[in-house]
């Protein structure tokens, strides 16, 4: 008798407890992983989003921090003012454009398929992404603020706390929330879905203008542009016209390592149909004018890129190949991405 | 009755434990001041303007002038190393405590106390220049006072891209022409997520420097005087460096010092290789 009254109270208990998880997990078991729809042809995650995979309120937090300006001293701009969804999460500028129209060193990098890189910025300057959103929120040319400014701005709007409740499980503000939340929102931000992907799933076919520029871009330009997202990922010094600002290097600040100097990490070129003007600093307006500039022949320099130097540092191009090059990136483009 | 008289008893003699133990406290711990005496050589260090006539002119040994308009550097990561060889750290993982900038232009900056250091003899100082790579990681939360401090327009001690401090920040003029100088250190260290892949350059130095005499800490509570001979920015045991203002990957002068490839140089001339050189340009001139 006394035991089954003990099992009676065990069971008692067992539910009371039962009961509150319950409440719990609902908000847990709410807050589901997204599912990424990634092409099998595509790289490998970053190894740190395995460890900060999007959910659904996590990027629902990441999503309108991203476009929140009061991330800036003068809540004059978010991250999506230089980010625009309609230029690949890049902007039009030559180069970004911070609180109180102050000019940053660099062209805005268009933000696509970040799960996939090794690097984040132009110089590779970040290995996760959650180690990013604080550079420009404190960088004087961009947002030029502070991270417990950012949070006291915030920490009294209902709305976040309800998002930090149910992304975190609890409603505290803390730096590496905000930056786990916004790196979750970038990494739901997949490009793969453009003429070119079609084309390779059988479901769409070139024209015979992007066959020729296929062909022609594997000869001369898929070296460096490789791969799912057309970059190799590394970091080259291809012989542009130089950034004199004296705090570009390019991968080289990083490094300290002189081969790298004005090296910067080769682009990928999908959606490279939005993101004008190229270049680390906007040096060039148009996609004609990078393959004019290749074909004309690049600067030298000792640390100019082998492929260059073995060819008398041009990429030599006919019109009639620029024209079928460009067509072909022009297949790169994700048009559902640039306005979903 | 009984009981009451024991209790009574019980916090006489704790009392007088504790109170004995106060004591031997203040006498037990003590004050040590660290003195920064920043030089060209033996000359102590005015700052001027690009046209100062007032400002200390240095010549390196490549030959050339040079002044500084600004002149700032951090400290942290302060050890006191016993007779014994037992090392104090003094706050040595907390930023908001135990580091500190160093402001030519802001004398309270050149004296820096150390609180509550245990009675001894010490024989000993290491300290690092910059900050150590686990902690450089502009974390506001954390060290919001050192962050601030660092972070102060007057300060500027900040790398934003680097998510970093900087370490060393000189201004300056060189040659008769007076072109600019502009010399920032700072890591760029950054590990990635799975630990397998590492980049950047540590630019964190760990200085070790004799006392000429023990510094007795106890009843007395000492000064060290510390001096930073930034002859040695260009003429040091590392490297001889020479000047040259530009745009290519080798002109060190401006900013591009920035960029970590000149830097190392630098940083290895101030604060030693960290093998055959662990003082840099540091040394302790006296203890008083």
């Amino acid at each position: 008798m006394e035991v089954i009254k003990r099992k009676i109270i065990f069971i008692a208990v067992m539910l009371l407890i039962s009961c509150s998880s319950d409440d719990y997990e609902d908000i847990v078991l709410d807050n589901f992983e997204i599912e990424l729809v990634v092409p099998s042809y595509f790289p490998q995650w970053n190894p740190a989003a395995l460890n900060n995979k999007p959910t659904k309120y996590g990027v629902q937090l990441g999503e309108k921090l991203f476009t929140d300006k009061r991330l800036s001293k003068d809540n004059t701009i978010s991250c999506s003012s230089c980010h625009i969804r309609a230029y690949a999460y890049a902007d039009d500028n030559t180069q970004a454009i911070g609180i109180q129209q102050r000019a940053g060193l660099r062209n805005t990098p268009p933000i696509q398929n970040l799960l996939f890189m090794k690097f984040y910025n132009w110089d590779g300057s970040k290995l996760s992404l959650e180690n990013q959103p604080i550079v420009p929120i404190i960088t004087h040319e961009e947002m030029d603020s502070s991270i417990l400014e950012v949070i006291q701005k915030i920490k009294n709007d209902i709305s976040y706390r309800v998002l930090f409740q149910k992304a975190f499980g609890d409603e505290s503000i803390t730096p590496e929330r905000i930056y786990k939340s916004i790196a979750q929102y970038e990494y739901t931000l997949i490009s793969a879905d453009s003429k070119y992907d079609r084309v390779m799933n059988n479901k769409e076919k070139f024209t015979s203008q992007e066959t020729y520029g296929y062909s022609i871009f594997t000869q001369k330009c898929a070296g460096c542009h490789s791969g799912a997202l057309f970059t190799d990922q590394s970091f080259r010094n291809i012989g542009f016209p130089v950034n004199h600002n004296s705090n570009e290097a390019g991968r080289a600040r990083i490094t300290g390592d002189s081969k790298d100097y004005m090296s910067f990490r080769v682009p990928s070129l999908r959606n490279i149909e939005y993101t004008a003007p190229y270049g680390s600093f906007g040096q060039f307006t148009s996609l004609k004018e990078v393959l004019d500039y290749f074909d004309a022949g690049v600067l030298y320099s000792d640390n100019l890129d082998t492929i260059f130097k073995n060819n008398s540092n041009r990429i030599v191009l006919s019109e009639e190949e620029k024209e079928a090059l460009i067509q072909f990136m022009k297949t790169l483009s994700d048009t559902r991405f640039i306005s979903k | 009755m009984k009981n009451l008289k024991k209790y009574l008893l019980l916090s006489a003699i704790s009392l007088a434990i504790v109170s004995c133990s106060n004591d031997d406290g203040s006498s037990a711990a003590n004050n040590v001041t660290l003195e920064f005496a920043n030089t060209f050589k033996e000359k102590t260090i005015v700052l001027g303007g690009a046209t100062s006539t007032s400002a200390t002119v240095n010549v390196s040994a490549e030959g050339q002038t040079h002044h500084f308009s600004e002149l700032k550097y951090v400290i942290s990561n302060i050890r006191l190393v016993k007779n014994d060889g037992n090392e104090i750290p003094y706050n040595a993982n907390d930023l908001d405590k135990g580091a500190t900038v160093i402001n030519q232009a802001k004398p309270e900056t050149l004296n820096y106390v150390l609180n509550n250091i245990p009675k001894g003899e010490y024989k000993q100082i290491k300290f690092g220049l910059g900050v150590r790579s686990d902690l450089n990681t502009l974390d506001e939360v954390r060290f919001p006072v050192f962050y601030a401090a660092a972070g102060a327009n007057d300060t500027e001690m900040m790398w934003e891209w680097g998510t970093g401090y900087r370490f060393t920040k000189i201004e300056g003029f060189y040659e008769s022409d007076n072109k600019e100088m502009s010399i920032h250190t700072g890591s760029t260290i950054e590990d990635g997520d799975d630990g397998k892949q590492k980049q950047g350059v540590d630019a964190y130095r760990d200085v070790t420097l004799n006392l000429p005499e023990n510094a007795v800490v106890g009843s007395l509570s000492p000064k060290i005087v510390i001096k930073a001979d930034f002859d040695k920015l260009l003429s040091g045991k590392s490297n001889t460096i020479k000047l040259s203002t530009g745009t290519g990957s080798d002109d060190n002068a401006t900013p591009n010092i920035h960029t970590a490839v000149q830097m190392v140089k630098f940083v290895d001339n101030l604060g030693g290789n960290g093998t055959s050189d662990i003082s840099g340009m540091f040394s302790v001139v006296s203890v008083k």
